[in-house]
Order: C-alpha cells, then structure tokens, then sequence
C-alpha cells in the first residue's frame, strides 16, 4: 500500500526519500502508514495527502468533468474495500499465512515477548473490524472470489487504454497500482491472490507501465517494500 | 418452473414498504427483475431474525445476504442488468462500494447511534415488530453493532471521540450523496431508461434518509436539496410499489421470456408514468401556474414517446 503513495508523488513529479523506521505507526499523526514530512507538517493517509499535495499547486485529476470525478472516487472506494479488506484478510485472518509470514514480519523490530504481543493485538483489531463488517465469516475461496471480481471490473473499466482516464494519470492509477504490485510481488504461502490478478493481462501491462515510467533508476526491492509497512517519506522541496 | 420464493424482511412506514436498507434493495431489485416474490415483513413472532435480515428462502435453501440474493435472483434468470455493458457492470461495483463506505455509517448513525432519533423513532417501532422479551433486547443489540461498526471503520486516530467521527461520517455521507446526484444527472435511472442492481442499492440506501420523520435529520435536508434523487426515489416508489403491475408477466427461464419480461415492464412503467403526470395535474393546488404549464407540455411530450415506442 506504500507503493500507492509513492506512485502517486512520482505522477506528480514530486521528489521523495523513503526512510523506514520501526516505530513509524507511532509517529504517524493517525497511526496509519505511510505518511509524508513536510517542512514542519505532517500528513498520512491517501486522501489527506491527496489534498495537501493540490492545495500547493499539484492535482492530477484537475482535468477530470464532474461525472468522471464520481467515477474515480467510487472506484478507489472499490478498491479500498476489496482489495485492501482482502489484503487485511489474508494477512491476518487466514492462519497459515499468520503464523507463516506475518507474525514473524510484523513482530521482527521488537525482541520477545513483544514481538508476540504486538503482533496477537494486531490480529485481534483486524479480525474485530473483519466480524464488524461482515467478512469474519467468509472462507478464502469467497475472499477469492471477491478479488477476482473486483479486478473483472477495473479490468473491464481500463479496457485497452494506457490509464483509467485515458491519457493522463490520476489518483486511482496510483492506487490500483501499489495495490496490485503489491500483490503480484508479495511472497506469500499460495500463490492463488497474484494468479488472479495475472489472469487479467491489461492490469499486469498496466503495472508494468508505471513501473517502467515512473519507478525506473529506483531501487525497487520488491520483498523489502511490502515489510516496509514501517516507511516514512520525506519530501524535500 | 420457478420454485416459489419468500423474503423475510423488515416491513415498512412512511410510504416504504421497507425501513431496513438491505431489505429495500432486494425488494426493488425483485421488483425490476420480475421476480415473482412473497414478501413477508417480520411481525411478532418467535421467529424473529438473528441479526440476518434480509432472507430469502426457496424450497430449502435459504440465503441471507443482500449481493447473495441478488446472485442467486440472477442465476434464477432474473436478471435485472441485462443488457449493461462490461464497463457499466463494473461501475455498478464501484458505486456499490462508495455507497458502503461513504453513505451507511452515516445512515446507520442517524437510525441507531443519533439518541434522540434512536430513542424516539427507531427503538419503538422496532421493538414493536419484534415478539415480547426479544423486543427489550434485539433493539439495544442492533444499535451496539452500528456503533461498533461505525468505530472499527471510520473511527481510530485522528478522530479521537465520537463527535469528531461522527462529523467525519456526514461529511462523507453528503459528499457521496453529492457525486450521485452528478452522475445520475437528468436521467431517468443510472443506466437510462431501465433500473439495474445499482439503482436498487441506492433506492435502498436512500429512501430511508428520504422518507424516515426523525427529529434529528441534516442528512435528509442535504439530500432534500438535490431534487434529482428525490425524484428518483419518488419514481421508484409510484412505479414499482404502489401499483402491482409489474412481475405478472410469466417467469421465463429464457432468454425469450426475459425480454418479453423486460418489455412488458417498460409499457407498465410508462403508463404508470403518464397516470403519475394526469394525477400531478389533477390535485397540484400548491404548483405555482408557471410549473402547471410545464408539466402539461412533459405530459404532451411524454404521452407522444410511448405511443412511439408501443407500436411496433
């Protein structure tokens, strides 16, 4: 989810240093991650990024009408339902991949017994809002099922063009990007998720693209990114 | 051979037929798709829901969730977006998915978190749908999982209280109730003349806000304010709620007979408008004179369309 942030800076050809720290969640002002250091400001989460970067003068989606603005908003909400609720889920509710991968990722800064703790109270709160919204009951086939649906539509909505607003890149470009890379990339026990993104090939040209574009001279570590859930960035003006 | 099938549901007031939002959406999806449904609004008895309204059962299966009902209508051939397009279908996805995030915390906020709507609205007319001692229960419980809901989604830093959250949740929800009201623009329903999936979960999401007197209500003045989903929801209700002309045509099982289906609704659906506009001029005593004139030449012009379109 990371990628999504840089990918949009990048559109916006804003430059950006990527630091990780272990104790980033802390210093987050909401405690989610990433979040960009302005000067003295500080800012996380896409949408209040989003903003900040347009009130100094840099939008991408300015030349969108009234109606495709609508469009884009309900599909990253799209995305950010599915995809990203899916990517919860199979983190930290599907118990081979817990025990597996992401007790001892998300644990690694922290010497025992914390590691242990954080990560159990981690899972506690994600399988909460799981149970809160409905998916605590759903099986991975159907968390499977949801993904796959959801990549039929940005997959049916993205066609043949270069972007989803044809020519210019926007906000949801980068979404769906550091979404889908992030699962294409992402080592995990099966190798279901990616193969369902990869029976979509305009989505896997499509993240090929903006890599190409707007990654290329970058280091891109891909195993290494998806542990930096713990990256601040820090823009330099 | 359709096997026959029940809802059980929360039934209505106001001028629903529903209050709850997933019952509403499957009734109106049932209503657009023709699907030949009793409906039975859950009234006093032990066989009160767990928590799992809507639910349709057929024969022995029994189905609970909203899209899962929605997707076993379809795969009973009653298929309400037939002749979308790939992208429209996919569209459809996304609207869904901002109405969820965007729209229902708020909506759920005015009926069980909001305590004056709670206390004077929605709790009693639930408790007295729902069978003595359940009845001192189950409302309490619905309103602690709102809450709950409301706080593991939208709640957690920045927004340190309840009141800070519940800002956030309005502001989004007008924010969402704007950008329906610019895609659907002047048109009739959101994929032009005939309604679809997504136009059954809005009119779920939306007749609620729309019809529901409850004391506390800045929701529904912002969405009294776009007179497009107004007209919409009032639409929805005089053509497919009030009047029983619709899904009487027989339940096809190909693609002949959903077709034949399909057409039958859009010639209900007209006349049901033009008696809409004859009973608007009849008893329009508060129109000013100016909008009267207006309406007579919509009537004029929409009487000439259909006569159009009828004849083959």
């Amino acid at each position: 989810a990371t990628l999504c942030f840089q990918a949009f800076l990048q559109m916006c050809n804003l430059p950006i240093r990527v630091v990780c720290r272990a104790n980033a969640e802390y210093m987050s002002p909401s405690g989610k991650l990433p979040f960009i250091h302005v000067g003295n400001q500080v800012v996380s989460e896409l949408g209040p990024i989003v903003q900040f970067v347009k009130a100094k003068g840099h939008s991408l989606s300015d030349g969108l009408d009234e109606v495709q603005k609508a469009e884009m908003k309900a599909y990253m909400e799209l995305v950010n339902n599915m995809l990203l609720t899916a990517e919860l889920y199979l983190q930290w509710c599907d118990d081979v991949t817990v025990e597996e991968i992401t007790h001892p990722r998300y644990g690694s800064p922290y010497p025992w017994p914390l590691n242990r703790i954080l990560s159990y109270q981690k899972q506690w709160e994600v399988r909460r809002k799981m149970k809160a919204i409905g998916w605590a009951g759903k099986t991975l086939e159907q968390v499977l099922e949801d993904v796959d649906q959801c990549c039929q539509a940005l997959s049916q909505r993205l066609g043949t063009q270069p972007y989803f607003f044809n020519k210019q890149p926007t906000e949801l470009d980068a979404l769906v990007f550091g979404h889908l890379f992030t699962i294409l990339t992402t080592q995990l026990t099966t190798d279901e998720l990616s193969e369902k993104v990869k029976n979509y090939s305009n989505l896997t040209a499509f993240c090929r693209r903006i890599e190409q574009q707007y990654f290329e001279g970058h280091d891109k570590d891909s195993s290494t990114t998806v542990a930096a859930r713990s990256a601040k960035r820090s823009l330099l003006r | 051979m359709a096997a026959p099938m029940e809802l059980s549901c929360w039934g209505g007031d106001w001028g629903l037929p529903s209050l709850h939002p997933e019952s509403l959406t499957v009734m109106a999806y049932a209503k657009f798709s023709g699907a030949p449904l009793t409906v039975n609004t859950i009234h006093n008895s032990w066989r009160a829901p767990k928590g799992d309204v809507p639910v349709l059962i057929s024969e022995d299966i029994v189905i609970s969730q909203p899209a899962k009902i929605l997707n076993f209508l379809r795969r009973q051939k009653y298929n309400a977006d037939y002749e979308l397009s790939a992208k429209q279908g996919a569209d459809t996805l996304a609207y869904i998915a901002l109405l969820e995030e965007k729209l229902l915390p708020a909506l759920l906020h005015t009926f069980w978190v909001e305590a004056e709507n709670y206390c004077s609205v929605t709790k009693p007319w639930f408790a007295s749908r729902i069978a003595f001692p359940l009845s001192l229960y189950l409302p309490g419980k619905m309103s602690r999982e709102a809450l709950n809901r409301i706080l593991l989604t939208r709640g957690g830093p920045p927004l340190y209280s309840l009141t800070e959250v519940e800002a956030q949740i309005y502001r989004d929800a007008k924010e969402c109730l704007n950008l329906l009201s610019k895609r659907l623009g002047t048109s009739q329903f959101f994929f032009g003349d005939t309604p679809t999936t997504l136009d059954a979960f809005v009119f779920g999401f939306l007749a609620p806000i729309y019809k529901v007197c409850f004391p506390r209500v800045q929701l529904q003045e912002h969405l009294k304010q776009l007179p497009n989903l107004c007209r919409f929801c009032d639409d929805i209700l005089t053509c497919y709620f009030r009047l029983t002309l619709s899904g009487h045509s027989p339940a096809g099982q190909d693609t002949a007979d959903a077709n034949l289906q399909k057409l039958t609704q859009l010639v209900n659906k007209e006349s049901n408008l033009i008696e809409k506009m004859d009973d608007n001029l009849r008893k329009s005593p508060q129109h000013p004179p100016r909008k009267l004139t207006t309406l007579k030449l919509a009537a004029g012009g929409e009487e000439g369309s259909p006569l159009n379109r009828l004849s083959p």
